[in-house]
């Protein structure tokens, strides 16, 4: 942590705009700090900083075993870390205070040890599932109820529940103490500024000192009342989230925003430069999921001068973003067409773009009213949420479909049956049937016991229900359990599907026996390599109308069809599937043998829904496009579609216009999740060489932004062989 | 049944809106700096990449003219020939036929895929190449089929053929799309071994027609990267009517490995593309005499 305080001449120029010139700069160098902690390796960007070098927290154990757990033993560790946190000030920032470091990151052993589920592991293991089981998060809550009450209202509010649910003052307590815990913090800062105060020497800086610690000192207590106290607020909810369990859901920025600044407009006390210094300064506090625009309850279109004043300020700021644009048929054109301009303009991968059809008719294929279905917006890596209404474990329940396709495969090829694709295909059907039925399990065994282990007192505070209840949002605090399940790996099956049916099936090239042998010597020798090289020029997923693409149909559907079965099984909860391996390409790939699309033993899978890099001669997007849109599952979550675009591809107006067109026709062909990168080849593989040059190169690894140069050599290479082969 | 190199989707530089380009075989212009080389000739004909060639002999065991030497497929080509049998046991993509006869079907196949981003883009499929009017019939056949389907038609050409077989194809093509390359003739010869007179007549009578076109010229170092040049080109189309713009190209390197892979020589191998601000100085140029100049 770098002290910031009087470190410019008292006549230095310190406009909005200078003053996030001097923060931009200060971000490269905090990254720089934090590069050698691994923590914040391979992840986004966060918008945490390095903690002093003396600071040090070591949590008290509540169970024998050596580790932390519940209700208790959450909040008296929450308490005691934020009583001891450092306070981090710097006078041209609108608002105090990062995080540094996160309680979750600091328990010896990650799951409760009294809570058993071995019986599910056998299977786990066997086809690869990553279960969820202790994940925490991932869902969104609604900022809306913490910015009317403020953290004193918020204790009221738990005074009065907890008069009206007598039992469950194990919950009280421990949300009491988190609130206590981040007064405490808050009080530390106030004082900190008031050092600050002593010593800066810069007017202006001065009076923006002045007015960080009155806005503080309010917010002890009260409830924000302008635009500069909500997002103070937000910036001491993120932070302290983030310091909990490491929670970055945001919100519908502009809509939470709106009514502050149009008050303050209205009351003239401030201009548009300052609100966009300050949105800019929320960004910059932590790159949380924000959406901007999408469709009202009612239907209307939700852009406003201010979603507008929120891109402007993201391009201020010139940074790590995780902006999010909510597509539909009749948004204004001209939001759209600033967000894509701004996207090729910074190459920073923001923003996003979501696909508001799809999305919402999903959702309501669920059972969701469309009311409902429009209010469930993009606030993660790559899912949707309802704000503070429902739990999801979004983006943590994977399954590894390229495992079950090779088990599927052993299998076929051990039996003395037949040898097909359509013999393969009932194997392989079989055996997904099974992981997700045990990966639907392992989610209700973490319902069951997740509050034994890691309550979420951050988020039950911002949702609909935990305060009145007195119940964990994992454990029916919530209104609506809408689980996520994840499959992996579909162009690794489909492409191997397709390489079978067509280099063996169809042109007699190949008999099964020899494609196996090559594969399970993992494609050694001459001969194997000449087989691998066959398999590998089949027809791919994403190559268009191929059978790659009919094969990923066929996967898709099933998958869906199977996951959607669970909801009769473990009613009332819910399981919505999707398709999107995060990062886990990489770990996901090292569990599975070589496999016939080519691809050897330990290979990554593809990413998320996306082909394989090389899928079709001329990278048409839209042939991929199509290919994602066909295997969208479509009950409201995401298979994602990732781009890498050359700078060049947008040059001038009509040709943004055509990239709006490409977004509106995306969208309307089903599909849920654009991201983009906007980088070209020669920068990405100098920066691959030598990451340390680039240090403002920022990429969309996933659903999320990192700086380059945070990320390991092997999460790198992902990155580089997408981008080069696009 | 045409002769196509390729077909390419999502083409954001070959007219308006997204569109498909269908890349036509043969040519009847030599333009020393031709990117697409392999475009030339009308036959299909074998590129080899020697690079990614990984020495597996399967092309020797289809065809006598292969060996392998330390490595690597060392060849006769012409005892190979064109008959292609060898790249299609290539699965290194070392070995490419390019050239290949489709139907009709087998395009609209592919380009209606895309249907849907013309649709919203305003955009559609051109026909491009090499030179689309040596194939008229098919190129007849085929903008007919487009537009059947409603879809946006466009060409680009050199308009080096008589003005009829144009002419015919009009009435199916909503947009045409013509280089002038240099405006003095023996220039014109000397670089692209033909004259430009019947180019010029051609774009004049394109003109009367009433059917909407683009001017382009590629700017090539050393060529025609001179204001005079763009300026007298300009002057030229700058009073016609049905202009939709004008716009300048230029120079494009990305084909050299392809003269590789045909074992021809490149003239302009090591050639670069020109500065933008220079690119925009013969923009500003052309603008002095001409309604609507880009640079593309």
């Amino acid at each position: 942590m770098r002290d910031r305080i009087n470190k410019l001449p008292a006549d230095a120029d310190v406009s909005y705009r200078e003053r996030l010139r001097i923060l931009r700069e200060r971000k490269l160098e905090d990254t720089k700090d934090k590069s050698d902690i691994s923590a914040f390796a391979d992840g986004d960007d966060y918008g945490a900083i390095k903690p002093p070098d003396d600071y040090d927290f070591t949590p008290v154990f509540n169970h024998p075993s050596g580790t932390f757990v519940g209700y208790e033993g959450w909040s008296e560790n929450f308490y005691r870390m934020m009583a001891t946190h450092p306070v981090f000030i710097d006078p041209c920032d609108a608002f105090a205070n990062r995080w540094m470091n996160c309680m979750a990151w600091t328990r010896p052993i990650k799951f409760n040890p009294d809570l058993n589920y071995d019986h599910l592991k056998p299977d786990q293991e066997k086809y690869g599932i990553v279960p969820g089981i202790g994940a925490d998060a991932h869902f969104g809550g609604d900022y809306a109820i913490g910015l009317s009450l403020g953290w004193g209202g918020l204790l009221e509010k738990l005074r009065k529940y907890r008069a009206l649910n007598p039992g469950h003052d194990d919950f009280y307590d421990a949300e009491e103490k988190t609130i206590h815990g981040i007064q405490a913090w808050t009080r530390r800062t106030v004082e900190a500024i008031d050092e600050a105060l002593k010593v800066e020497t810069h007017p202006e800086l001065r009076k923006n000192l002045q007015q960080m610690r009155d806005t503080n000192a309010h917010l002890i207590e009260g409830a924000p009342r302008t635009l500069r106290e909500a997002c103070q607020w937000m910036c001491w909810f993120n932070t302290a989230s983030r310091e909990y369990n490491r929670d970055g859901a945001g919100c519908q920025l502009d809509e939470t925003l709106r009514p502050y600044y149009e008050r303050d407009l209205a009351a003239g006390i401030i201009t548009e430069d300052e609100a966009k210094y300050y949105i800019a300064c929320l960004l910059l506090n932590d790159p949380h999921y924000y959406q901007l625009g999408g469709l009202s309850p009612d239907g209307h279109d939700m852009v406003s001068y201010f979603s507008y004043l929120i891109l402007e300020a993201a391009d201020w700021l010139d940074s790590s973003c995780n902006l999010t644009v909510r597509v539909h048929d009749s948004m204004d054109r001209k939001f759209l067409h600033t967000a894509v301009d701004y996207l090729f303009k910074n190459k920073n991968g923001w923003p996003r773009f979501s696909g508001d059809q799809a999305l919402s008719e999903g959702f309501m294929k669920k059972g969701y009213p469309v009311e409902l279905a429009r209010q469930r917006v993009a606030v993660g890596c790559h899912w949707m949420s309802l704000p503070g209404l429902e739990y999801t474990l979004n983006d943590c329940v994977k399954i590894n479909n390229a495992k079950v396709f090779r088990l599927a495969l052993d299998e076929m090829m051990a039996s003395g049956g037949e040898k097909s694709t359509e013999e393969l295909w009932r194997r392989y059907e079989a055996h997904t049937a099974r992981a997700v039925r045990v990966t639907a399990e392992g989610i209700c065994f973490h319902l069951e016991n997740q509050v034994k282990n890691e309550p979420e007192l951050m988020l039950n505070l911002i949702s609909h229900g935990p305060v009145e209840k007195g119940l964990d949002m994992s454990h029916g605090g919530a209104q609506f359990y809408n689980m996520c399940i994840d499959g992996t790996g579909i162009a690794t099956v489909a492409d191997s599907f397709a390489a079978l049916e067509q280099r063996i099936e169809r042109e007699g090239r190949l008999t099964f026996e020899e494609m196996y042998d090559a594969v399970r010597s993992n494609y050694a020798g001459p001969q194997g390599e000449y087989i691998r090289m066959m398999l590998s020029a089949s027809e791919r997923y994403g190559g268009g109308d191929t059978l790659g693409d009919k094969w990923a149909v066929r996967i898709s559907r099933s998958f869906t069809d199977q996951v959607n079965s669970m909801d009769e099984v473990f009613a009332p909860v819910k399981f919505i599937p999707g398709w999107f391996s995060w990062s886990n390409t990489i770990v996901l790939g090292k569990a599975v043998g070589a496999t016939p699309n080519g691809r050897r033993d330990g290979e990554v899978i593809n990413h998320g829904a996306n082909p394989h890099p090389g899928f079709r001669k001329d990278g048409a997007l839209t042939a991929m496009t199509n290919a994602i849109c066909a295997v969208q599952p479509g009950y409201g979550n995401t298979a994602p579609v990732q781009l890498e675009l050359d700078p060049g591809m947008a040059r001038g107006p009509e040709a943004v216009d055509k990239i709006c067109d490409y977004i509106l026709t995306l969208f309307r062909k089903g599909g849920t999740l654009l991201n983009i990168n906007i980088i070209n080849a020669q920068q990405i593989l100098a920066a691959n060489e030598n990451p340390e040059a680039f240090p403002d190169l920022v990429v969309r690894v996933t659903g999320f932004t990192a700086y380059f140069c945070l990320l390991t050599p092997e999460f790198r290479k992902l990155v580089v062989d997408r981008i080069l082969v696009a | 049944m045409g002769v196509l190199t390729a077909i390419q989707r999502f083409s954001l530089h070959d007219g308006p809106g997204i569109r498909s380009t269908v890349f036509f075989k043969g040519c009847n212009m030599r333009c020393a700096w031709c990117h697409n080389p392999e475009t030339l000739r009308v036959e299909p004909e074998v590129l080899y990449y020697r690079s990614k060639c990984v020495g597996c002999g399967a092309c020797a065991q289809v065809c006598p003219s292969h060996r392998v030497e330390e490595g690597k497929m060392v060849y006769d080509r012409a005892l190979c020939g064109d008959h292609g049998a060898c790249a299609q046991v290539c699965f290194s993509g070392a070995l490419e036929i390019c050239g290949k006869e489709s139907t009709v079907q087998d395009v609209l196949h592919e380009v209606m895929q895309d249907a849907d981003y013309y649709a919203q883009s305003g955009g559609g499929v051109t026909l491009s190449g090499g030179e689309v009017l040596l194939q008229p019939q098919f190129a007849a056949q085929l903008l007919s089929a487009l537009h059947q389907q409603g879809i946006h038609t466009a060409i680009e050409s050199n308009l080096n053929v008589d003005f009829s077989v144009l002419e015919a194809l009009l009435p199916d093509l909503d947009l045409v799309m013509c280089d002038l390359k240099l405006w003095d003739e023996d220039a014109h010869r000397k670089w692209t071994g033909a004259g430009n007179a019947r180019i010029l007549e051609n774009i004049a009578r394109l003109s009367s027609s009433g059917k909407p076109f683009i001017v382009r010229t590629p700017v090539i170092p050393g060529v025609n990267d001179k204001e005079e040049e763009i300026s007298a080109i300009a002057g030229f189309i700058g009073r016609l009517p049905g202009l939709v713009y004008y716009e300048l190209l230029n120079f494009n390197p990305l084909g050299g490995s392809k003269y590789q892979a045909l074992d021809v020589e490149n003239v302009f191998a090591d050639a670069r593309p020109l500065p933008e601000e220079r690119m925009q100085a013969l923009a500003a140029a052309g603008q002095a005499v001409c309604p609507s100049v880009r640079v593309g």
